[in-house]
């Protein structure tokens, strides 16, 4: 109701994801910020943020299963892989050795999401038969599984060391990946995927906060906080441990499909255990049941190499190549492990964490709790 | 937006005739605005006034189906909830006499009240009500109870049990069958015929049951929106929560009288645990409270403040000590100035904003405290913080309304000027208020004797309260009866130093006695939430309520809050000495009224070992 925000007449209301007028007229300024701010970025940095909105939907996929539903995946990078081949051959072009169909954009990457979905979905009666410790295991055989199929299934992925382009970025005769031109504006091929990966990871999150707000999510945090307590209340696990495993790889199949577009190739060795750990330190970082969080989180690990570089050289000791003391790749790694050791203790909750405290510290104003 | 009541002249009689014949005129003329709100299953349910009184129509149906006719008492015993008010102005609708109980009644006195009502039907709330109720061997006169909520009831085979919905759905029924039967009775009720039984707590004796006419209650809801708006009207509909019991006189001048004056919406709090939750929510224009809520927000206030950092607790006490300046000069004069309104302005961005939005306070235009006295400090407080609250004095036999402070017309530590003109106020040779008005109850439910004690010939209500006038204002002493006068002589007010410890926000219950004894001493019982909290930060482990009221540390500290509120007296009036309550005082065991308030006799019989022990 006006002027008073907490009193709800509607479920409606009491369920909203901007409830007050202030919430969205910030979310629109942010979105604006977002969208203007690839007119002056540097080509470098718009792939760079381009990556990260990918890599979000990618850990916004895991959250969903590992952070809501409270299923141990370790298979994230055979999911992601099976969107990135999916993608190509759905969307990329056909040559002698390799299957391509050449769709447009707006069908390739569904479809690479429905594919890799519709694969987590069938692995997943095997995996609600186990918890925690056994399902993260059985998840990691999956990894091994990808990579081996990965090398050999020559026709789809190109084989080892040759690898293949992933599906073409392309609609209505437009092109996303090459530099173009609206109303006289020449608009560049970076600015053109920076917008595209935009308006995905948008509906993207939107789609998965509606999920977790929602029946399915309710259910998938009671699966997550006592699986039996939750069949108790007349939840049925099997279907909803199915559903967070197919929804959750949609979202890799979507993030894999979109995520070499950027570079322009695909090899086969890059789905491994280390892609999978990387999604894993995402959720961690940016916050376990948070969607906020996983977008915070792919950020953060994205742009640290970036920035880590950046360090180098300006820093004693610091050197980019690998000749001195300590190599800008080396205190990567050690940042990297640094920060997972230092979440996990001091900030669970991640990023998001982070931010809920000091949204807290000013909600709870003039009080400290 | 506001449907206000039209204004007459003061030669006219009372325009309104009955609080139904109200709800009819406001049903029609603003069908779809909003006139209450229920939370159930976590959202505010909503009911409008055109569906208000519909409701009102069936029960009204239902009842007279149950063969409740004119002159016949219904009783209801529940916390406050959308069906009460529906039961109470149904009853009235069809003129007979609405009895409130306490949800916290405990079944010895639901047996009294129902039997001295002579209640014909009984609108029970749920399982526990309805089990006093049929715990009561003989009640000849009890025809029909009406439960509420189902739960538990259901496999009960008592035949004068109905449920609710059966009962609305036969009142619909009957509806349909004589659509104008419950208008023609509106029409022509008689304005001077009982409206309600409201029964008075009694700390001494049993209770006993005023009766208020149609009349009393017209009169009041006339009168209701100079004084609960006298603070401003809002921009849209007054929101009302609905938390004081309606049984008692200062709850139905809110819920129900002034709701139906201003077309408020009355929004009922889940239940008394939940009141500060749902007064965030709400944010009620409007808000009566008695000092025990108010004292327990300002204990509220300060212990969150010990706990918040530095910087806030920083703002907090600068702002708050220039607000004290500014709610003084408010008080005195009825502006802050100018230099006082930036101050304020500012002091408002910074902390007095948000605090007031967790207190549910932030579109608060008046707030009043009534019912008990309370301490000036308390009062000072809340002015500082931006909140405008004002002391006001009323008792049943008056209809609620009696005396008030108002914006700029107030005075600390009085309980203010008569409401209106047509309340005449004046003390008796021994400073007993005397008050006529058309308030004035119609006298004690078959008790003459007590009634002709209270009303004198000339029509002067004898309140049983001391009191001086300084310019108009009144400043009460105490209650007659509880006046103490010292083995030396001297006349002593225990409420006045009963509430300077109350200020404290670790006293929860004081009790001073010195009745024929040399000194004054107090049974002081600890706020448990506050004195835990303290406990806990100073790592003194305890288990119980009697365990912490025991340690050494308490009775200091206590000792601390005794020897501060002492600074403020004479010599003769200093509490000695003081032993802690080894229990926490309740309705059920006799000790509190169901208003909360001291029976004195009963704790000096049952504390009297300790009492002996302070003289010794």
């Amino acid at each position: 109701m006006r002027g008073r925000p907490a009193l709800f007449t509607r479920y409606e209301a009491d369920s909203a994801m901007l409830p007050t007028t202030t919430q969205r007229v910030w979310l629109g300024i942010g979105l604006v910020a977002v969208v203007g701010a690839a007119i002056w970025l540097p080509r470098d940095w718009l792939i760079l943020i381009a990556t990260a909105f990918i890599a979000s939907i990618g850990v916004i996929g895991l959250n969903l299963v590992t952070g809501y539903a409270g299923q141990v995946s370790l298979g994230h990078a055979f999911f992601l892989g099976v969107g990135a081949y999916a993608g190509a051959a759905f969307g990329g072009e056909a040559t002698e050795k390799l299957i391509g169909m050449g769709l447009d954009v707006i069908w390739w990457v569904p479809l690479a999401g429905i594919t890799a979905g519709l694969i987590g979905a069938a692995i997943a009666p095997i995996a609600v038969r186990l918890r925690g410790l056994y399902l993260a295991f059985l998840t990691l055989g999956l990894v091994f599984l990808g990579e081996h199929i990965f090398r050999e299934w020559d026709s789809v992925t190109g084989g080892p060391g040759i690898g293949r382009k992933p599906g073409v970025l392309r609609l209505a005769g437009w092109r996303f990946d090459l530099d173009g031109e609206i109303a006289g504006y020449a608009i560049t091929r970076e600015q053109q995927i920076y917008w595209l990966t935009l308006i995905i990871l948008v509906i993207m999150a939107f789609a998965a906060k509606n999920i977790v707000r929602s029946r399915i999510g309710r259910a998938f945090a009671a699966v997550r906080d006592r699986d039996i307590a939750a069949e108790v209340m007349g939840i049925d696990l099997t279907r909803y441990k199915v559903l967070a495993f197919g929804v959750s790889s949609f979202y890799a199949g979507v993030a894999g499909a979109l995520l070499f577009t950027v570079t322009g190739f695909v090899n086969t060795n890059s789905f491994n255990l280390l892609l999978s750990f990387t999604y894993i330190a995402m959720v961690v970082i940016g916050g376990a049941a948070s969607i906020t969080g996983s977008i915070m989180g792919a950020a953060f690990l994205t742009l640290l190499p970036r920035i880590i570089d950046g360090l180098g050289g300006a820093v004693p000791f610091l050197e980019v190549s690998s000749t001195g003391l300590l190599s800008t790749s080396q205190l990567e790694r050690i940042v990297f492990g640094a920060l997972i050791i230092g979440f996990l203790i001091f900030e669970p909750n991640g990023l998001n964490g982070i931010w809920m405290r000091l949204r807290n510290y000013w909600k709870a104003w003039p009080f400290s709790y | 937006m506001t449907a206000t009541i039209e204004k007459r002249s003061p030669e006219e009689s009372i325009a309104l005739k009955s609080l139904p014949g109200r709800l009819r005129e406001l049903a029609a003329a603003r069908s779809d605005d909003i006139a209450l709100r229920e939370k159930e299953f976590g959202i505010w349910q909503e009911t409008t006034y055109g569906e208000f009184w519909l409701d009102v129509q069936a029960a009204a149906m239902g009842l007279w189906q149950l063969g409740v006719r004119p002159g016949d008492k219904v009783a209801i015993q529940s916390e406050n909830r959308k069906a009460w008010v529906i039961a109470d102005l149904a009853t009235q609708a069809i003129q007979a006499v609405s009895v409130g109980l306490y949800a916290t009644n405990p079944t010895a006195e639901v047996a009294y009240l129902l039997e001295h009502s002579e209640s014909k039907v009984l609108i029970a709330e749920d399982q526990e009500q309805v089990d006093k109720a049929l715990a009561v061997e003989s009640l000849p006169d009890l025809e029909k109870i009406v439960y509420v909520e189902p739960r538990g009831v259901r496999s009960y085979t008592d035949p004068r049990l109905m449920s609710w919905n059966a009962f609305m759905a036969a009142g619909r029924a009957a509806m349909a069958d004589e659509p104008h039967r419950v208008n023609g009775l509106v029409d022509t009720i008689d304005s001077n015929e009982t409206a309600t039984l409201v029964y008075t707590s009694g700390t001494t004796g049993p209770p006993k049951g005023a009766m208020l006419s149609h009349r009393n209650l017209s009169w009041v809801t006339e009168s209701a929106q100079d004084l609960i708006g006298a603070g401003g009207l809002p921009n849209g509909q007054p929101q009302l929560l609905s938390y004081l019991p309606l049984c008692h006189v200062f709850g139905r001048l809110y819920d129900v009288c002034g709701a139906l004056a201003m077309g408020s919406c009355v929004n009922f709090a889940e239940s008394i645990e939940t009141v500060v939750a749902d007064l965030a929510e709400i944010q009620p224009t409007y808000f009566p409270a008695p000092p025990r809520i108010w004292e327990k927000m300002h204990a509220l206030v300060n212990i969150r403040m010990a706990d918040a950092s530095f910087t806030k607790r920083a703002l907090y006490k600068v702002f708050l000590k220039a607000g004290m300046k500014n709610a003084d000069r408010l008080l005195a004069t009825g502006s802050r100035g100018f230099v006082g309104e930036i101050v304020h302005a500012v002091g408002y961005v910074l902390v007095f904003r948000s605090l007031q939005r967790k207190l549910g306070m932030q579109r608060c235009q008046q707030a009043v405290s009534g019912a008990a006295p309370i301490a000036p400090e308390v009062i000072r407080f809340f002015q500082a913080i931006g909140i405008p609250l004002y002391e006001a004095w009323g008792m049943t036999e008056t209809t609620a309304l009696g005396t008030s402070n108002l914006p700029g017309s107030a005075r600390l530590g009085t309980i203010g000027k008569a409401v209106n003109e047509e309340v005449e106020i004046r003390l008796d040779d021994d400073g007993e208020i005397l008050i006529r008005s058309p308030g004035i109850f119609q006298g004690y439910f078959k008790n003459p004797e007590a009634t002709a004690e209270t009303i004198d010939v000339d029509g002067w209500m004898h309140t049983g309260d001391i009191a001086e006038k300084d310019d108009g204002f009144f400043r009460i002493i105490d209650r007659k009866k509880d006046i103490i006068i010292t083995a030396g002589g001297k006349n002593v007010s225990p409420s006045e130093i009963e509430n300077k410890l109350k200020v404290s926000p670790f006293i929860k219950e004081a009790m001073v006695i010195g009745d024929r004894r040399k000194y004054l001493t107090a049974l002081i019982g600890i706020e448990l939430d506050t004195v835990s909290n303290w406990a806990q930060r100073k790592g003194i482990t305890f288990t119980t309520y009697r365990d912490l009221s025991e340690k050494p540390e308490v009775i200091e500290l206590i000792q601390k809050q005794v020897d501060a509120a002492n600074e403020h007296f004479a010599r003769v009036e200093t509490v000695k000495k003081f032993a802690l309550i080894p229990k926490e005082l309740d309705h059920e065991e006799g000790e509190l009224t169901a208003t909360q308030k001291l029976k004195r006799k009963v704790l000096v019989d049952r504390f009297s070992e300790i009492i002996e022990q302070m003289y010794r």
